[in-house]
């Protein structure tokens, strides 16, 4: 009983202490000698101090144990008056009658702070989590806001677009039918544009499609992705929204381009964005005259260029200092926050957007986005 | 360039509303001929092919309203038909102003876009047939004499043999025998026939050429 590690304290049925180990004295401070003959709970504070008694009758009463067998945690009170946590366990000594009982008590204060400890700093990362993941939500938010408002600007751009299949459809299907009323109808021509009904009406349900990738609030993914494919799949809005703006649209994608880890739908938001700068650059030109180049090359070994280019006017100084600011729009209706919103994409991206002026007018906004590694695509 | 027979020339640069309407012309027995930009009917297309044109108002390069700039500029008289976009009403407007045939809206009853295509091709028939008369006229004005021409000049202004004989100092057996001429040279029965033909010239102004 000396060699043991925890206090170990034996009592009498009415609670005096009879044994009391060295560990116990280091633990509560009082040496064996001042224990002994004492009631016990002169080691615990209130509420139990005054209680121990009771418990110790009602067991002899009813034979039902609380504590024995099972053990707590508790507090203890040395000598000096400070407490400490400490779990006990306590038994009743075998045969003995009346009965006795051991207690091994055991000072958990260094595991309770440890606890403690991590607990805070569990807090603590929670919170930053939660900071992080509230902020992360937001700018979704934001970059979904965006999109929606991009959306609506391209409203037009889009009714107009669905309304060329849909009328392609109608003009075929009366087409069809006329050709059909004839005495000797011409079976092949009725049969292609049967079959050219049904282009059309998957042309129009892939417009559809692209509109519900765009305005769906799904959470940021990224995956490795095929840059000319992700464009490839916006153009079809582009395009709409060149076709409004009476300017012509051209891809230009390099082949065999490495692939890269990219939010598909927020980097077609870039390009979007990009694209109707450029389109509402050209408005002061000449119908004829007015072109914009998507345009993927390899910048460098690890490093894929998206571009978007125009043959407007270029950028003044003024506003070529400000271009990425929040709020700063040259734009009459614009918010001001495609080109902010497109850079902080960007740099999710692990990337970075600029622009260069163009030889001998317009300007050409670039995306710079690492190529992902050991992927020679 | 060979004359072809009356044709509804189309340009969109649509595939589908494109080819769509070439089929639609195709199923009520009219030649189509369709065009994907501005650019690509203007090198194929010569002034003297009759039809008309059904238009697609906005196109990217040159658009409807450029096009139809260019016609007028070469003073092409086939009939525009624009197909337009709701949202393109000021510039149907504007297109009408520079002398469109009509206009039909996306997306439009066949029937309407047939009624207004069969209407053009019958006022560039008449067109056509007024400038050839016209020609004719004017060639046969042509083969006039000096003196004959200001004989006739005169008879359309409604004077007697009599007083254009005094205007011109000639005996009136002279100016009855210029006015022979006349009537035989410009293929007219009477003075009335006459007058009405060379004010309908003098009305329709200069044809084009080409």
């Amino acid at each position: 009983m000396e060699a043991a590690v925890d206090a170990v304290i034996l009592i009498d049925h009415g609670g005096r202490v009879t044994a009391f180990n060295r560990s116990a004295e280091r633990l509560f401070g009082y040496s064996s000698q001042e224990l002994l003959g004492r009631n016990v709970s002169i080691l615990m504070p209130a509420p139990h101090r005054s209680e121990h008694n009771g418990y110790l009758e009602r067991y002899a009463r009813t034979g039902v144990a609380h504590i024995i067998g099972v053990g707590r945690e508790v507090e203890g009170l040395r000598q000096d008056g400070t407490r400490f946590p400490a779990f006990l366990s306590v038994g009743q000594v075998p045969g003995s009658d009346p009965p006795r009982f051991v207690g091994f008590v055991r000072d958990v204060t260094t595991e309770r702070q440890a606890l403690a400890t991590i607990q805070a700093a569990r807090d603590r990362a929670e919170a930053h989590q939660n900071e992080a993941q509230q902020a992360r939500h937001l700018q979704e938010r934001l970059m979904h806001v965006s999109r929606m408002a991009t959306m609506g600007e391209m409203a037009a751009g889009i009714a107009h677009e669905l309304n060329q299949p849909l009328s392609a459809i109608a003009t075929y299907a009366r087409a069809c039918e006329r050709l059909l009323e004839s005495a000797d109808p011409d079976l092949t021509e009725t049969r292609s544009s049967l079959h050219e009904i049904g282009e059309e009406a998957l042309r129009a349900g892939d417009i559809i499609r692209h509109l519900r990738q765009l305005v769906g609030g799904q959470a940021s993914e990224h995956m490795v992705t095929d840059l000319n494919e992700l464009i490839e799949d916006i153009s079809v809005l582009a395009q709409a929204d060149a076709r409004v703006h009476a300017t012509q649209l051209e891809l230009d994608l390099a082949e065999g381009l490495p692939r890269v880890n990219a939010d598909r739908v927020q980097l077609q938001q870039v390009l979007l964005n990009l694209v109707r700068n450029a389109l509402e650059a050209l408005q002061e030109l000449p119908a004829a005259g007015r072109k914009v180049t998507i345009c993927t090359t390899r910048a460098a070994d690890d490093l894929v260029e998206m571009s978007v280019s125009d043959n407007g006017p270029g950028l003044s100084h003024a506003i070529a200092d400000r271009l990425f600011t929040p709020f700063v729009t040259t734009k009459v209706a614009g918010t001001g926050l495609g080109l902010a919103i497109s850079r902080t994409i960007v740099h999710a991206h692990d990337g970075k957007i600029a622009h260069r002026a163009r030889s001998p007018s317009g300007a050409c906004f670039f995306v710079h986005i690492p190529a992902v590694k050991d992927e020679d695509a | 360039m060979k004359e072809t027979a009356p044709t509804v020339y189309i340009v969109d640069d649509d595939h589908g509303v494109r080819s769509s309407l070439r089929v639609l012309m195709k199923s009520v027995n009219l030649p189509a001929s369709p065009f994907a930009s501005a650019q690509e009917f203007l090198a194929a297309y010569h002034a003297v092919q009759p039809g008309c044109l059904v238009l697609d108002i906005r196109m990217p390069g040159m658009s409807g309203l450029e096009l139809q700039e260019e016609l007028n500029r070469r003073g092409v008289v086939l009939p525009v038909i624009f197909i337009t976009g709701h949202a393109d009403v000021p510039m149907a407007v504007e297109a009408m102003r520079q002398g469109a045939f009509d206009f039909v809206q996306k997306p439009f009853r066949d029937q309407d876009l047939i009624d207004r295509v069969q209407k053009a091709l019958a006022r560039d028939q008449n067109t056509r047939q007024a400038l050839k008369e016209h020609s004719r006229i004017r060639a046969r004005l042509a083969s006039l004499t000096p003196r004959e021409r200001e004989v006739l000049d005169l008879l359309v202004t409604g004077k007697a043999n009599k007083v254009v004989a005094q205007d011109l100092s000639l005996s009136q057996r002279t100016v009855e025998i210029h006015r022979a001429h006349v009537m035989e040279k410009m293929a007219v029965q009477s003075v009335a026939q006459l007058v009405r033909m060379i004010m309908d010239l003098e009305h329709r102004g200069t044809p084009p050429t080409g």
